[in-house]
């Protein structure tokens, strides 16, 4: 019965298979349609199907010119953003492989022009750099975002040449308080050498060379690209494949390594809170329990997630993983002598004056520290923090994202409420506005500790591992 | 013969009063290390002894499972057992300012409930006394075949009311409660040779009410009134012939009820629902009839406002409320716990009602109403309780834990639920006890044998626990007033207003 569905239900496995035979475009189609219909969903399997077929557009992409490379891929990653604009991380795994793009040029270019260090700077220039214009990008699909930065981008794409690029050089530059942000110095340096900065910044070429990031680096990046239109001898494709399959080897790593540390934070005979069914978060306890014995309240996560929660529970896999045939199936929670205690998410308030931690799970982690997660989860790390109770959050860095949360309210998705309240019950569905609202927002200040499969981070540091893998200019695709 | 009686009738009342007797004494004034083993000690003598003889009678009980129950034991079975479970609920309560369950739980619950387990396939339930072991004394009652043969069949029809959540809610228990009991009195009869102040509170009054418990614990209002009740019949006259004092009481129990509930709930609705505004958006969690009649008045009263009613399972009484306040033409969204912090953010009020306030100012109310209160006070929204002075009551709680009510956990799970999961059984590992006894079944009737496998698979698996209770404790701060029918006042005044309407 199940072998059935899995070859009619189209879903992260179908469109997997398809990708194999199918060529990028359609695939593209495919993609979308079934983001449209909700038929992938979730954080991981949008990512792994969105590296899948960013690997396809990029091994089908002809020609070697850079900056088309880079148009194609935000081309296909605007679609694939718009069709399911709260599915943030599909908006993450293309700016991430924009970035390897821009990666691989760097790195070229550096080599060919002013020796290897440009491209080995550029993730701490990001560092410093990217802050203020983090806080200045707009998450893709807000509306402010689009009445203000869509000329632009218009512009940017449809001719990507060096004279437009130098003719939007100058406002951009002047629309900075500071000349800081264009300054290929960390912030320190930039700090004591205040004065020698517009002297660089008027050097031209070395300019280039050494402040890849901010405005500035499209330009450079642009000479770059000319450049290695000419010089041929680079792969540009292969290597920006490699690195996409080092994407999908993150993706697939992140739940080991971020289980790793696992007993690094779990002390024996704990009694941890979490909620939902995250893979993450399982294979995080399961690794803790290998040596650790403590106790888990499991919260339900009615209407959305109870049926994964407990099948997770009771198996160790989720619904939808239940039609997966290479999965690697893991034992459950209780297989490893860990007492696990299911709650109506009613109780949590009640359970938690007894709880020593609480361990969320979430669909994404956004530039302020905040994340989005299962409904329920705004509610629990609320308790917890009325009962000075630490909360961790898990996250593979693939859901972290520089989206900026301007407006909460349209990061939430709102579910079926037949989930809530059956159809069958026609007169209360009628006359009674039935909600179903299927993710929380959870503020920074809520949250103690982020767990990504980089380390431990606080709250208020994600801004700069955002800055660690995005590329600014890709922030608005 | 009035000897024995009156000794076994001097007993009971000490514990029945419930409050400031016997145990508040080792709580007060033992230092905390020497806590356990008095409590050990003072309970041994009878606690243990009687912890024994109940295990053994209740293995009794579930060898013989739905067969009939040999009389002997029943008749010993339920007196000793109550008062067993009466002792052991008294000296939770008033543990219940301290952290106790942890020295609790090696020390008593984890006896009782370990073999229960056993025998009643209760999953584990010495690993529930991580939270509420020490609430599982008893297991709830669903049938009346335990019940002893004194019980009145209005008080054999109401408990099963009660264990099936047909009357729910503590004031419309009380009241179904004290309604049952008229008709109790009305049929009784004083034996010969005593009065009926002595026998009818303790030797007809106490089996109805040790049934009523047995279905569900008796709610902080039902004990409130069956103290005033037994209060009353103590102070009746021996002299006043039998009729005349049973009609007296009947009048009592009417006056009361009209008193303390009909007429206390129509003052606070009159002054709750001035505090509804024009363009108000009134959340309320879960049901409360109070609530529910404060909102229909402001709505018949013209003011034009909207509800928001957040819900949880597996009760879903916001359910029956807002298709009430729909019917009535109120506009009514309707939001699931989890969805609580999204339904806050449009709230402008929160209105609640009560299972009880603490002395210490907290609300005892539905599980999930400290959770909306929390959220609204994040918000800075305004609390407010409803509540009788008949539910206050001088316990104070500091968390959840202490003092709860444990509801079946195969609650947890709906058929619904149930039926979604059972495309997950081929993946369950293969070293669950209940997988192969599971394929067996499903080989021979496959769709049948569905729904229930599952709670099957829940108790069948050594660690997995499902939990519920079906209160929580919601801390004064997140309340900016009470309502009662002695006016509206800070949660601080709890005490006062009881002590008041006690008095009185």
């Amino acid at each position: 019965m199940a072998q059935g569905i899995t070859q009619l239900a189209p879903g992260l496995i179908s469109f997997l298979k398809s990708l194999k035979t199918t060529p990028a475009d359609p695939s593209v189609e495919h993609l979308i349609s079934l983001l449209k219909r909700r038929q992938i969903r979730n954080s991981r399997p949008c990512a792994i199907a969105t590296t899948a077929l960013m690997l396809r557009v990029v091994g089908e992409f002809k020609g070697r010119d850079a900056a088309k490379l880079v148009e194609r891929i935000r081309q296909v990653g605007r679609r694939l953003t718009a069709a399911q604009p709260r599915e943030v991380v599909v908006g993450n795994i293309v700016r991430r492989v924009l970035g390897l793009v821009r990666e691989v040029l760097d790195d070229n270019t550096g080599d060919s022009h002013t020796g290897s260090d440009a491209g080995h700077n550029t993730p701490t220039h990001h560092d410093s750099m990217t802050r203020p214009t983090l806080s200045s990008s707009i998450s893709t699909f807000s509306p402010l975002r689009h009445a203000a930065a869509e000329p632009m981008d218009a512009s940017m794409t449809s001719e990507m040449s060096d004279s437009s690029e130098f003719n939007r050089r100058p406002p951009l530059l002047t629309s900075h308080t500071s000349y800081a942000p264009t300054t290929s110095a960390p912030l320190v340096n930039s700090l004591f050498g205040l004065f020698s900065q517009p002297d660089d910044s008027n050097a031209s070429t070395p300019t280039g060379a050494a402040s890849p990031d901010g405005k500035s680096a499209h330009s450079l990046n642009l000479e770059r690209l000319a450049d290695l239109s000419r010089s041929t001898n680079i792969d540009l494709k292969s290597e920006v494949m490699d690195g996409i399959r080092e994407l999908q080897d993150e993706l697939e790593q992140s739940d080991e390594q971020i289980a790793g540390v696992a007993l690094e934070h779990i002390h024996s005979n704990e009694i941890i809170l979490t909620h939902t069914a995250s893979t993450t978060v399982q294979k995080f306890l399961l690794s803790a329990a290998k040596k650790r014995k403590f106790t888990v309240v499991h919260a339900e996560t009615y209407p959305h997630d109870n049926t994964a929660t407990h099948g997770i529970l009771l198996t160790g896999r989720k619904r939808e993983t239940r039609l997966d045939e290479d999965e690697d199936p893991w034992k459950p929670l209780t297989a490893a002598g860990i007492p696990v205690y299911v709650i109506p998410d009613s109780h949590v308030f009640a359970i938690m004056s007894r709880v020593n931690k609480v361990i969320l799970a979430t669909h994404t982690v956004l530039a302020n520290g905040g994340l989005v997660a299962a409904a329920g989860a705004h509610m629990i790390a609320k308790a917890a923090k009325e009962h000075r109770t630490p909360v961790v959050v898990l996250s593979g860095v693939y859901k972290l994202s520089p989206v900026y949360p301007f407006d909460i309210d349209e990061l939430i998705e709102y579910g079926d409420a037949g989930r809530v309240v059956p159809y069958e019950d026609g007169e209360f569905v009628d006359k009674v506005d039935v909600e179903h609202p299927l993710y929380d927002y959870v503020p920074a200040d809520l949250v103690d500790l982020y767990i990504t499969n980089l380390g431990g981070h606080a709250p208020s540091y994600l801004y700069r591992i955002v800055a660690d893998h995005y590329h600014t200019e890709d922030i608005t695709l | 013969m009035s000897g024995p009686v009156e000794g076994e009738a001097a007993a009971p009342p000490a514990v029945t009063p419930q409050a400031p007797n016997d145990p508040a004494a080792p709580a007060k004034t033992d230092p905390k290390e020497t806590k356990p083993a008095d409590d050990g000690a003072s309970k041994k003598p009878s606690g243990a002894e009687l912890k024994k003889l109940k295990q053994l009678e209740k293995q009794a009980k579930r060898a013989q499972a739905k067969a009939i129950v040999p009389p002997a034991t029943q008749q010993g079975g339920p007196p000793k057992e109550n008062q067993k479970q009466r002792e052991q609920k008294q000296s939770q309560k008033k543990d219940e300012s301290r952290p106790l369950p942890i020295r609790r739980r090696p020390s008593q619950s984890n006896a009782v409930p370990q073999q229960q387990a056993k025998k009643e396939s209760t999953r584990g339930q010495k690993n529930l006394g991580l939270f509420f072991g020490h609430l599982y004394s008893q297991p709830r009652q669903h049938s009346m075949v335990g019940a002893s043969k004194d019980v009145h069949p209005a008080v054999l029809a109401l408990g099963l009311q009660y264990s099936s959540y047909v009357i729910c809610g503590s004031t419309a228990r009380m009241v179904a409660m004290l309604l049952a009991f008229k008709a109790v009195i009305e049929s009784y009869q004083t034996p010969v040779g005593t009065s009926l102040a002595r026998h009818l509170t303790n030797h007809h009054l106490s089996p109805q009410i040790d049934y009523l418990r047995s279905c569900r614990p008796l709610s902080i209002s039902m004990g409130n009134a069956i103290r005033w009740l037994k209060d009353l019949i103590i102070k009746i006259d021996p002299s006043t012939p039998e009729a005349e004092a049973k009609r007296d009481l009947v009048e009592e129990i009417d006056m009361f009820i009209r008193e303390r509930v009909t007429a206390a709930q129509k003052l606070i609705r009159d002054q709750a629902a001035t505090k509804i505004l024009p363009g108000d958006v009134i959340l309320t969690y879960a049901s409360s009839s109070i609530v529910e009649q404060t909102l229909l008045q402001a709505h018949k009263a013209g003011v034009p406002f909207t509800v928001i009613v957040v819900d949880s399972k597996p009760l879903f009484e916001g359910k029956t409320l807002a298709r009430k306040l729909a019917n009535q033409g109120i506009t009514v969204r309707y939001y699931l716990i989890t969805g609580a912090s999204h339904a806050v953010k449009d709230a402008s009020k929160v209105f609640l009602g009560a299972h009880a306030m603490m002395s210490n100012g907290r609300l005892y109310s539905r599980v999930g109403t400290a959770l909306v209160s929390m959220l609204a006070r994040s918000h800075s929204l305004p609390v407010l309780v409803l509540c009788e002075s008949v539910k206050f009551t001088e316990k104070v709680a500091l968390d959840s834990i202490v003092g709860n009510e444990v509801a079946p956990a195969s609650e947890i799970l709906s058929e619904a639920e149930r039926a979604s999961l059972l495309p997950l059984e081929p993946h369950l590992p293969a070293t669950h006890p209940s997988k192969n006894k599971a394929e067996d079944k499903h080989a021979a009737d496959d769709a049948k044998s569905g729904p229930l496998d599952v709670i099957k698979w829940v108790e069948g698996s050594d660690n997995l626990h499902h939990l519920q209770v079906l209160y929580d404790v919601t801390p004064a701060e997140y309340i900016n007033m009470v309502i009662t029918e002695y006016g509206s006042l800070p949660p601080s005044s709890v005490p006062v207003v009881h002590r008041l309407s006690t008095n009185t």
